[in-house]
């Protein structure tokens, strides 16, 4: 994966036409590890606040599909409803950026 | 069974910070039980663009152009995209319950099916042909004549929208940041294309008329009764507070 370290960002549709975006900065380890990351966009996600947890979650995971799956996974089998994305959208935006 | 009875409150025009602080100040008394369940409908004066809580402020809003051209930009309570609250150019409605009112779903996407069909039932009264298409819109003839956002908190939900009186999507866009000017184009066009507005539909807008008929589209899906009364002390005393506290203060505004 070409990726080189610092900041990169991507803008991913969902499929309902909410826009997901993310900023995040990379480490240069192979694969990079998330170190910030911010995911903005008009979705919905009850309760809002939970938005902190997934990004919390996905500090320190590697940008390698599998391990991003399995994070954000974990977060939409909790407590949470997200309206206007899933699963597969978040993991997409966050490839996408790579 | 009785119908419940609700407040319907109307509160002309406000600021944008008096808008979003008074629906959450209605929305705690509600579930507090201080105050009934709640229709609200209102306007914006000076106009302003909201952003859904979500947003990335800097991403989608022009501050600079809203700044010169005095229109006021807020965070909302609630998820969903920016929306420009023209001056007179839309009805806003806001309803507050508590999140275990009888018949409303667990599950969001489906409140909006039931909460939306009060103003499709209200298009309808007006002769419009309305319908509900999810996740949060409502068209008329296929285009988009309301936007609808919804959030559950405190123990109650607040779910508010748009009815679009009058479009105007070159002012609109050009208070939205977009990547080029290209692309603002070709947004205005699918403004155009895709989005109607009450005055294209009827010809006029008559906003007593629009309100009297959400109303009633209201009191016939949820089985209410709507009955007219001011705002509490409480509640005015509660929204100066949040308005100081987080909607006009930019750790809110600007947090994402």
């Amino acid at each position: 994966m070409p990726t080189r370290p610092g900041l990169i960002s991507a803008d991913h549709k969902a499929a309902g036409g909410k826009l997901l975006r993310v900023r995040m900065t990379i480490s240069d380890d192979t694969p990079p590890l998330i170190q910030t990351l911010h995911i903005t966009g008009d979705f919905f996600m009850h309760p809002e606040e939970a938005i902190e947890d997934l990004e919390q979650l996905l500090i320190g995971a590697p940008l390698d599909e599998t391990a991003l799956r399995e994070r954000v996974q974990t977060f939409f089998d909790g407590d949470v409803q997200v309206v206007g994305a899933d699963v597969d959208d978040v993991v997409a935006a966050l490839l996408k950026a790579a | 069974m009785a119908k419940q009875e609700w407040r319907l409150l109307l509160t002309g025009d406000m600021s944008a910070f008096d808008n979003m602080a008074l629906d959450e100040a209605v929305l705690r008394c509600v579930v507090a039980g201080t105050s009934p369940s709640t229709l609200r409908f209102y306007g914006w004066k000076p106009s302003a663009v909201s952003i859904g809580y979500f947003q990335g402020i800097e991403q989608e809003v022009d501050l600079d152009v809203c700044r010169e051209k005095g229109v006021d930009v807020i965070r909302r309570l609630t998820g969903g995209g920016a929306v420009f609250h023209e001056h007179g150019s839309e009805i806003t409605y806001s309803l507050a319950i508590k999140d275990d009112y009888p018949g409303i779903p667990r599950k969001v996407l489906d409140s909006y099916t039931l909460l939306c069909g009060g103003l499709v039932a209200g298009f309808r009264r007006l002769g419009l042909d309305a319908e509900f298409k999810p996740i949060n819109d409502i068209l008329v003839n296929g285009k988009k004549i309301s936007g609808n956002a919804q959030t559950r908190r405190f123990g109650g939900i607040l779910q508010h929208g748009t009815l679009l009186c009058d479009v105007n999507p070159h002012l609109m866009f050009s208070l939205l940041k977009v990547p080029s000017e290209k692309i603002r184009d070709k947004l205005i066009a699918g403004v155009e294309e895709r989005v109607t507005s009450i005055r294209r539909e009827m010809g006029t807008v008559d906003k007593d008329a629009v309100i009297e008929a959400m109303c009633a589209g209201f009191a016939e899906v949820l089985q209410i009764k709507l009955v007219p009364g001011p705002l509490t002390a409480e509640e005015l005393t509660l929204a100066e507070r949040l308005k100081e506290e987080r909607y006009a203060n930019p750790a809110w505004t600007y947090k994402r």
